[in-house]
């Protein structure tokens, strides 16, 4: 049985949001929802140790506004129904709970006043505080012997398991301090600690006790430390084992061998087998958080991306073997957003948070600082935490970032123009970020406030350039920055709140007026899903819904190609209308519901659709063409092939390379063979389905067993005929049998066969004209030597056959081939040719046996895969197999012809 | 058309439902077994012969199966002129796979013979749980390639979980995913099920199933053939 409680409780600004707990009792593999709807953040839970049915556990609550929702819960029923035992108000959470395994109605509870604006933190007021039950949360007193004087800020603590009399306490305070207690949290004694013990409590958490020796206890903080004298004195641990990323949230110990444990921080998730003086990366969990994501135009073309707290990274969309951890490059360094790529080939740009913007040479990966500066015709810049980084949709050689003014640059930032005034509400009391953090500062740029969030540039008019700000400013020039209008008082109108976050906006690739946005406004505590479309240059704006939508809206994609189809990015999904927005469906199919689509990219080229998420990595969806060409018509009929584009002859853009020697986990690679792809209305549940293949002479090429699920089917044509036949009796596999030749350059027709309907394609297919290893007359000469194999196979085979079938005869009376000298002479001499004609007497593949058939099949194979230009000794070596059947041909005509007259078989 | 839309695609419709458990499970079970033929027309298959085929590349593997209801199963794979074979019976099994590079067959553990008597059934889960003292819950609506499914979790005395998806308008078993244990290692195994198909003997079958090893299509099927049982002894 498990329960699991959702939402981030490290309450930074860029934390997820939750939508209560949930349990499974299979391990995992099914959950259920079991309430706490409202709750947004569980930060711990605590199962009763004799009764998996009483739970606990603690909720901060919502991070940007007030909630009645907060506090210590409990439920006795397994999760069924939850009772509030220990609130405060409607600011202040529970942030830890402790029980006492020797006594498990003794408990401790750390209770959090917290709020976030979007442009202040504060941690710490009255509402803090440290409590006790020994009731088993019943009645609650508060702990206060040998504190400070309040008010607190959020409390670390934990008891040893060993002796849970003894406890640790950081407790955020004016002077945030390490408390040590001996009696159950009775009394406390302040201890003297090191920065990295005590700096940011509300967002480093997490102390721990070894379960079985109480004087040693891990502090994972800022760097990861350890103390071997019960919290006295402390001592960072060593990057012997390799670096480990700073920041660490989570920890486990494993109670019964405590010399192993794994710790969570911001890079992902590590493994000590050594009690936590040096740590291995966990290398197979595809759990990035990408906050945009980019491409380029190389084949294959690269995925870009900033993640939070991991730097900017380029990957190859797809690569030999796979992508793996060692196909992706490092760009830059601290929490990463926007990286883009320059047209150069050579140059990317990223950034770290506030703006810190680099140009990066992807040669050298020698990186210069371009991000502009304050002259004296400004006031102070202010940068966004997440600040935009991006080319021009209709000039790439455009480079825009924006303060709270937007600058551009046309020698890839080594010069900047300031375009625009400041486009913000430039409200100077969203504007003092220094104050901000609370009990403790905490200014890192993640508050900073009244700046530029989202440029676009119109794909069809440089000089048309839009941009959103984090204060409800939508504003737009069509003179490059000459002059600017702010719309942001119509889309008010169109009912979307005011001072939203304009998340992204999307200027139309068919219409210079039309214009989509999203907004964002949960910072306000709003989670409504604000997107608006305006068909006039902004002037009037219509909103759309739908009930499909869940989360707050993060990106809207106009198709480039059918202006009817859009995708939107949420936190709580992806979605897609076929019809300009009239109506959507959530797209599922290995997109989980609750995934946090922060930006999404269709590839020009490749035409995928590239997802970048929140917590879930990159997805690229191949080829959305199919979805593109869905209408009214197409969706009502029962089944409809959509046209396969021209077929390149190859087998695909890769080999394998060999396995994957780094470990970790990797994507498989895109189809490079386009797919044959169809629509069913509704799944076909009874009846076969078939796709075949057929030349221009009618001739059946392959037939392929075809899906049958509701929706767009693929269909995977390998390019090759039908494999020959395979004679029985052999020892050994026979590769020869799974392979034909590649098809040559024409036209071939797809008949898809559902129940007794048959529905037909047209397939081209050409020669491959980039492959200069293979010219058409080069692959003429492979398709003629493959099927000159390929006879060879089959007589041979044929042979064996048919000596197997007299050998058959031979024995069917049983009786006569014992008495019968003759017979059985007969049938060893037949042996003896078959024996030469394959392999019959192989015992291991260890001990190879390689015979004629091996030996045609052998070189069939490698005609059937080649893609480059025989060598002449491959075509002289075919002559030689010609000869030597002949000649095992000829012996069997020998012995044929030797009993021909003594045996009536 | 606004209706339609959500149907298309790699999409869904109803994402988890847990809340519309409008129909019992019972009624479920009970539609189910009359979309599959109904109980009487399987209590009376005691053996059958399917004769099947997988398709690799647009190479074809060849499959035999041999059936006695709850007794013995063989089936015979004839792969590239090579043909292998599995044996499971109440007491023993074996697999022989030339192609991997076995020479003959080799046993199974007790311990596999045991957690795959199961197999041993012709008939539908569905018809035997209660018997074998297994216990079904209904989990939910999911879906499974655009098709709304009920989401059944079937559990045998050994705890092992095998999780059925049901199509709500045929009531056909659409998919099925399974956890066993084969020489100590956890294996999760997900097969797809299409082309139903009714039988003369009045029982509908599945005529293709996608499982981990591909696509196979059963051609032909005889219900209640004579099945001589020496074929389910190792025959090297």
């Amino acid at each position: 049985m498990i329960y699991a409680g959702t939402g981030e409780s490290n309450m930074r600004n860029s934390v997820s949001i939750g939508v209560g707990m949930y349990k499974s009792t299979d391990a995992g593999d099914n959950w259920k929802k079991i309430g706490m709807d409202s709750t947004e953040h569980i930060s711990r839970i605590i199962v009763h140790p004799k009764n998996s049915e009483v739970v606990f556990a603690a909720v901060p609550g919502p991070l940007w506004n007030d909630s009645e929702h907060r506090g210590l819960y409990k439920s006795t029923d397994g999760g069924n129904t939850w009772n509030k035992i220990l609130y405060k108000d409607n600011k202040t959470g529970c942030a830890e709970i402790l029980m006492d395994p020797s006594n498990p109605d003794i408990m401790y509870a750390s209770m959090w006043q917290f709020r976030r604006l979007p442009y202040s933190f504060n941690s710490g007021g009255p509402g803090s505080g440290l409590f006790k039950s020994t009731d088993g949360g019943k009645t609650w007193r508060e702990l206060s012997k040998g504190l400070p004087a309040k008010p607190f800020g959020r409390i670390a603590m934990n008891l040893a398991p060993s002796n849970p009399t003894k406890m640790l306490a950081i407790v955020e305070n004016k002077e945030t301090g390490l408390y040590i207690s001996e009696d159950g949290g009775e009394t406390w004694k302040s201890q003297s600690a090191t920065m990295n013990i005590v700096a940011r409590p509300f967002y480093f958490s997490t102390i721990a006790f070894d379960p079985k020796d109480e004087k040693r206890v891990y502090r994972p903080a800022f760097e990861f430390a350890y103390s071997d004298d019960g919290g006295y004195s402390f001592t960072n641990a060593s990057y012997e084992g390799g670096w480990v990323h700073s920041d660490m949230h989570a920890i486990w110990i494993n109670p019964n061998n405590p010399n192993l444990m794994y710790i969570g921080t911001d890079g992902g998730v590590y493994t000590s087998i050594d009690r936590g003086v040096t740590w291995v990366f966990n290398h197979a969990l595809p759990v990035g958080q990408f906050y945009h994501v980019s491409h380029d135009l190389q084949e294959p073309y690269n995925v870009y991306g900033g993640l939070q707290d991991n730097g900017s990274w380029k990957g190859p969309s797809s690569a030999p073997g796979g992508v793996s951890n060692a196909s992706w490059s490092r760009v830059g360094g601290g929490d990463g957003f926007w990286t883009i790529p320059d047209i150069d080939g050579r140059t990317v740009y990223c950034e770290w948070q506030g703006g810190n913007m680099q140009r990066v040479n992807m040669q050298t990966m020698k990186a210069e600082g371009i991000q502009p500066e304050r002259t004296s015709k400004e006031d102070k810049l202010r940068w966004n935490w997440n600040t935009p980084l991006l080319t021009g949709a209709k000039n790439p050689r455009n480079l825009y970032t924006g303060a709270q003014y937007l600058y551009k640059s046309t020698d890839q930032g080594r010069n900047w123009k300031r375009i625009s005034p400041d486009l913000t509400t430039n409200d100077k009391k969203k504007q003092d970020q220094e104050n901000s953090g609370g009990l403790s500062a905490d200014n890192t740029s993640a508050e900073n406030h009244c700046t530029i969030f989202t440029i676009a540039e119109s794909p069809l008019d440089e000089n048309i350039i839009w941009v959103g700000t984090d204060d409800g400013n939508l504003q737009y020039t069509n003179n490059g920055g000459g002059s600017w209008i702010n719309v942001s008082q119509a889309i008010a109108k169109s009912g979307i709140a005011n001072q939203a976050w304009v998340s992204s906006i999307e200027p139309s690739h068919f219409n210079k007026e039309t214009v989509y946005a999203t907004f964002e406004n949960h910072m306000y505590g709003d989670h409504k899903t604000y997107l608006a479309k305006s068909t006039d240059m902004g002037k009037t704006w219509t909103r759309i819904m739908s009930d499909e939508f869940t989360g707050f809206a993060h990106k809207i994609k106009e198709d480039g190609v059918n202006p009817n189809l859009l995708f939107l990015g949420t936190e709580m999904g992806l979605f897609s209308s076929l019809d300009g927005g009239n109506s959507w469906f959530r797209m599922k199919n290995n997109i989980p519901e609750y995934a946090l689509v922060r930006d999404i990219q269709i590839h020009p080229k490749t035409h995928d659709l590239i997802i970048g998420t929140h917590g879930r990595g990159i997805y690229i969806l191949d080829d959305i063409r199919a979805i593109r060409d869905l209408n009214k018509e197409i969706v009502e009929k029962e089944v409809h092939i959509f046209q396969t584009p021209d077929i390149v002859l190859n087998y695909g853009r890769f080999g394998w390379g060999g396995p994957e020697t780094s470990g970790g986990w990797y994507a498989g690679n895109s189809r490079t063979i386009p797919t044959i792809d169809y629509y069913l209305k509704d799944r076909v549940s009874s009846g076969k389905a078939t796709l075949e293949i057929y030349d221009e002479s009618g001739k059946l090429v392959q037939s392929i067993p075809a899906t049958v699920r509701r929706g767009i089917n693929k269909i995977d044509w390998n390019l090759r005929s039908t494999p020959p036949r395979v004679a029985s009796g052999s020892t050994k596999m026979d590769a020869g049998g799974f392979n034909a030749p590649m098809v040559l350059p024409g036209n071939y027709t797809a008949k898809l066969k559902i129940k007794d309907k048959e529905y037909t394609t047209k397939i081209k297919c050409v020669h491959d004209e980039n492959n200069k290893d293979l010219s058409v007359n080069d692959r003429k000469l492979v398709y003629e030597k493959s099927m000159q194999l390929q006879k060879l196979f089959n007589q041979v085979n044929d042979r064996i056959d048919s000596i197997a079938a007299i050998q058959k005869r031979l024995k069917a009376d049983t009786v006569k081939f014992a008495k019968n000298k003759t017979m059985k002479q007969m049938y060893d001499d037949l042996e003896k040719v078959r024996s030469e004609m394959m392999a019959t007497k192989q015992k291991s593949i260890f001990a190879d046996e390689e015979k004629l058939r091996e030996r045609i099949s052998d070189l069939y194979t490698t005609f059937c895969g080649m893609e480059s230009r025989p060598n002449q000794t491959q075509i002289e070596a075919i002559e030689v197999l010609e000869a030597d059947l002949k000649k095992e041909t000829e012996n069997l005509d020998r012995v044929m012809r030797k009993y021909v007259s003594s045996v009536v078989y | 058309m606004t209706r339609k839309l959500p149907l298309l695609l790699l999409l869904v419709l109803t994402a988890f439902g847990f809340q519309t458990k409008a129909q019992s499970l019972e009624e479920i079970v009970k539609k189910h077994i009359e979309a599959i033929g109904g109980a009487e027309n399987w209590k009376k298959v005691k053996s059958m012969k399917s004769v099947a085929k997988m398709n690799a590349q647009g190479a074809e593997v060849m499959i035999t199966i041999y059936q006695v209801h709850e007794k013995a199963m063989k089936a015979e794979i004839s792969v590239m002129g090579m043909l292998g074979y599995q044996i499971l019976t109440n007491q023993a099994g074996w697999g022989y796979m030339p192609w991997g590079g076995q020479t003959k067959a080799e046993p199974l553990t007790a311990e596999d013979v045991k957690s795959a008597q199961d197999q041993l059934s012709i008939l539908d889960e569905f018809l035997t749980y209660q018997a074998k003292g297994k216990k079904i819950e209904l989990v939910g609506k999911d879906d499974v390639e655009g098709t709304e499914c009920f989401k059944i979790t079937m559990t045998d005395k050994d705890n092992k979980i095998t999780t059925y998806y049901i199509n709500t308008a045929d009531y056909h078993i659409v998919k099925t995913t399974s956890k066993s244990t084969v020489n100590g290692k956890e294996m999760e195994s997900t097969s797809l099920f299409s082309n139903y198909k009714k039988l003369d003997a009045g029982i509908v079958l599945a005529m293709n199933t996608n499982g981990d090893m591909g696509e196979m299509e059963i051609t032909s099927v005889e219900v209640n053939p004579n099945i001589d049982e020496n074929i389910f002894k190792p025959s090297n």
